[in-house]
């Protein structure tokens, strides 16, 4: 993208930002680095100066623009709703097209082109997590017809810390007897990462190879555990197939009769609303209602729940770009944690565990952090 | 000095990684909530009062000017940089540094969110009155220079009425203490004269405040008219009656048929005007002075009054008010928010000429505003990008302020007057009252390096 493009598209919307501030007191980036440039309105400021010819791409714009975790909480609690994001990606576009990005990112790419996958390891080791569990069919639930796919996503197929995710959710699918298959080697990354790198140019293939896969399975739902590919099929793929977020799935299935609650579980916990399931696809009930069906667990809201969630730290690649950036975002997320007096998080995101719980280990903070498809399997018992 | 050696030095009192100075940085600490722009030279961010003093010492050395700079939410202009200088951002100075509930008063930094502080006290159930609709991220030390308000100050005061004291760094960089936890303070009420100054006169760098229990019970009541004026003699009828109320907030038409647009507050779309009210205080007698208050908004031909039984009711009553500005704000790309106070029994008159301004120049205008204390609010809603009409809003801004001074009232009640209002003083000081304002300006900061280029206007003697 280039300047006159950026004009023609996102013009009109940065204009709407009338530099009130009332971002700052919710932009996760701004509260930890304290500088204007971290703001909402700071983005928006930059990207219009850019459009009207009041300043070059400088070195700054680039660390600033590639420092926005896309949580949205901005425009959630902006008067006009300023899509900043939106203006940010499109940014990121430009200076991808001007070569001006975090060189990091060329891994990513790099992956994505040679295996399809972020992590730059063989497709086929996207079910290495099955390893780990007990009387796995022959089939290893890659079927050719299924009605249901479950897209496991990159971060939980190969980061050993988010491995629990597929491993308790295929069981509660299994113990549920759905028909389901995963796509195993088969299963491309969404694009998401290509999204938020500015660079959804290279998307294409992948969209086009996981739709394709769909078709040859005959699904009629596909379902993620990831907040971030539901999000990006949800806005990026053409397909007649139903798209659920796990915890949609397990609500209806719950309705259904097909999974009932054997223990109970007599604790608190607080639930964070992952940005990418909550505010960025509205589903706030689903993992509640799963929550409260649970004999004696008892849920505390956190303050900043629902639509005024706080992100993690861990969105828009920002653990990638700047590690240490989206540690102090973490750091806050536990303190709020913290205040409401449960040791036990849950969360339905495999990212929001990966930044949360990689904070509280390397800072030996005592905090369970759990994926809800955990809870949901040891409350069916 | 160039840009390079005021660097270097200040990197001697606060290090490298607080200070800005890069082009971008410059361009993004130029503006502020108004529609003015400037550039400063570099930014600094100081982690103490010690720091504060030093910076500014170099500054007053070199005459370098200093702004001060909490989240940069003032509507007039206050933080813009004029002519240049250091931009002093308090972001690194952010604490409570004490709660004395016994004797009923907080110490903070400067650089603490109003709401912040709010949120620590409503633990002990005591508040802070004021209530700044930026209060979620205004900081104590903007609330200090521009004396914020908000809805509740028509029964509680603004700002000044709740600060009692101030560690204050002087323009040559000497450190004094104003005021303090005590009611009143022997001598000159230099606390007085800093609330409101604007950054001309001293930097705050620690306020002592005052904080209050929170009231045992409230009542919030929404009474509909056909008329805009007769909300308004309400309004008057009310306070004449003995009664103040926390709040009484009125909305326009045009107010609520955005705000029906976008939140559902469930106001009537027919109707002229909304009057909010909201009462405060012991449980006892509430319900009795809640009844005359209906009793005077039907006699001034209010032609339904609700009153929220629930905790609900009153967050519903209260969602159409707080999602007022956001509602108008989607009609056109920018709004700027006019701010000026007229005597309560000229509200309805000065609202009717307001809305002749609005068609002199063909420029939408919506009011919701602090009716109580005749705290007008309209909104001139505009595309900052078509440069004819935004020449016409800064016009009729103007005008509207001058209406606010023919009626007997004033030019500001909230924002304060920064770069934005600088003429319009003419409207409501003589040439010997500004003289004397320049006089206590030059005691303070004889140099002019304290936020120059704002609130007095130049005066050719």
């Amino acid at each position: 993208m280039n300047r006159d493009e950026l004009k023609v598209q996102f013009y009109d919307e940065v204009a709407k930002c009338n530099h009130c501030g009332f971002c700052l007191a919710h932009c996760p980036v701004y509260t930890v680095a304290g500088r204007e440039w971290a703001t909402p309105r700071g983005k928006n400021a930059l990207v219009k100066a850019i459009i009207e010819g009041k300043i070059d791409w400088t070195p700054e714009i680039e660390e600033t623009l590639f420092r926005c975790t896309g949580c949205r909480l901005c425009t959630q609690t902006c008067f006009p709703a300023v899509e900043t994001n939106q203006g940010v990606l499109a940014g990121r576009e430009c200076l991808v097209d001007r070569k001006q990005y975090p060189k990091v990112i060329d891994r990513v790419v790099e992956a994505l082109e040679s295996h399809y996958n972020i992590l730059n390891e063989p497709n086929v080791n996207r079910t290495l997590w099955m390893d780990k569990l007990e009387g796995i069919p022959d089939h290893r639930f890659q079927k050719e017809k299924a009605k249901v796919i479950y897209f496991v996503g990159c971060v939980a197929a190969f980061y050993p810390m988010a491995h629990k995710i597929p491993q308790t959710f295929i069981q509660i699918l299994n113990k549920a007897d759905v028909d389901f298959t995963i796509l195993g080697g088969e299963e491309w990354c969404c694009g998401f990462p290509l999204i938020q790198a500015g660079m959804k140019d290279k998307m294409q293939k992948l969209v086009e190879h996981n739709q394709e896969k769909v078709k040859d399975i005959g699904a009629e739902t596909v379902v993620f555990a990831c907040p971030s590919c539901f999000h990006t099929w949800k806005e990026k793929y053409q397909t007649d197939a139903e798209l659920l977020h796990s915890t949609q799935f397990i609500e209806r299935l719950i309705g259904e009769g097909k999974i009932a609650f054997q223990n109970g579980a007599d604790r608190t916990v607080t639930y964070h609303d992952p940005c990418d399931l909550g505010r960025n696809s509205k589903v706030f009930d689903a993992p509640r209602n799963i929550l409260k069906k649970i004999p004696g667990l008892n849920l505390i809201e956190l303050e900043g729940n629902r639509q005024l969630s706080v992100c993690c730290g861990g969105g828009g690649d920002l653990e990638m770009i700047d590690p240490a950036l989206s540690a102090a975002i973490a750091q806050r997320k536990i303190e709020e944690i913290q205040r409401t007096g449960t040791e036990e998080v849950v969360t339905s995101c495999q990212q929001c565990i990966r930044t949360i719980s990689g904070y509280a280990r390397k800072h030996k903070i005592k905090l369970k952090v759990k994926d809800i498809t955990e809870v949901v399997l040891e409350a069916m018992g | 000095m160039n840009r390079e050696q005021m660097v270097e030095e200040l990197s001697k009192i606060v290090g490298k990684e607080n200070i800005l100075s890069s082009e971008t940085d410059l361009l993004l600490y130029g503006y502020d909530a108004s529609l003015f722009k400037g550039k400063p030279d570099c930014i600094a961010f100081p982690g103490s009062t010690q720091e504060v003093s030093e910076i500014v010492r170099f500054c007053h050395r070199e005459k370098i000017p200093v702004i001060a700079r909490g989240s940069g939410t003032n509507l007039s202009g206050g933080t813009i940089p004029t002519k240049g200088g250091i931009i002093l951002h308090f972001s690194r100075m952010n604490k409570v540094l004490e709660i004395d509930i016994e004797n009923q008063r907080a110490v903070v930094e400067t650089g603490l969110f109003t709401l912040a502080l709010k949120n620590q006290l409503a633990r002990h159930g005591y508040v802070y009155q004021p209530d700044p609709a930026s209060e979620k991220v205004s900081t104590f030390g903007g609330n200090f220079a521009e004396n914020s308000g908000g809805p509740h100050c028509l029964k509680y005061g603004v700002t000044t009425n709740h600060i009692l004291g101030a560690e204050v760094v002087l323009s040559d960089g000497e450190v004094i203490q104003v005021g303090g936890k005590v009611l009143d303070a022997p001598g000159y009420d230099l606390t007085g004269i800093l609330v409101g100054s604007e950054g001309t006169l001293g930097i705050a760098t620690h306020l002592t405040l005052r904080i209050m229990p929170k009231s045992e019970a409230v009542k919030t009541m929404l009474a509909i008219y056909n008329s805009l004026e007769d909300a308004g003699r309400t309004v008057s009828a009310i306070i004449a009656d003995g009664i103040v109320p926390a709040t009484l907030e009125i909305l326009d038409k045009l107010t609520i048929k955005a705000v029906e647009e976008s939140v559902h507050a469930g106001f009537p779309l027919d109707a002229e005007a909304v009057l909010l009210i909201e009462l405060d205080g012991l449980k006892d007698g509430m319900e009795r002075l809640a009844e005359r208050i209906m009793e005077i908004c039907r006699k001034n031909n209010a032609r339904e009054v609700k009153s929220a039984k629930t905790e609900a009711e009153r967050t519903q009553l209260w969602a159409g008010r707080k999602g007022a500005f956001g509602a108008i704000s989607r009609l056109r790309p920018n709004y700027l928010v006019c701010d000026g106070t007229v005597p309560r029994t000229k509200l309805p008159e000065v609202l009717a000429q307001v809305m002749e301004v609005s068609k002199k120049y063909g420029l939408t205008i919506a009011n919701v505003f602090h009716a109580g204390d005749g705290n007008l609010h309209p909104l001139i809603l505009f595309d900052e990008r078509d440069e004819e009409e935004l020449r016409k809003v800064h016009l009729a801004g103007s005008e509207i302020m001058k209406l606010c001074a023919d009626a007997g009232g004033t030019i500001s009640g909230e924002h304060g007057i920064g770069t934005e209002k600088m003429k319009e003083m003419f409207f409501v000081f003589s040439l010997q009252d500004i003289a004397a304002m320049r006089k206590v300006k030059k005691a303070f900061d004889p140099e002019d390096i304290y936020n120059p280029g704002k609130i007095l206007p130049e005066v050719q003697t």
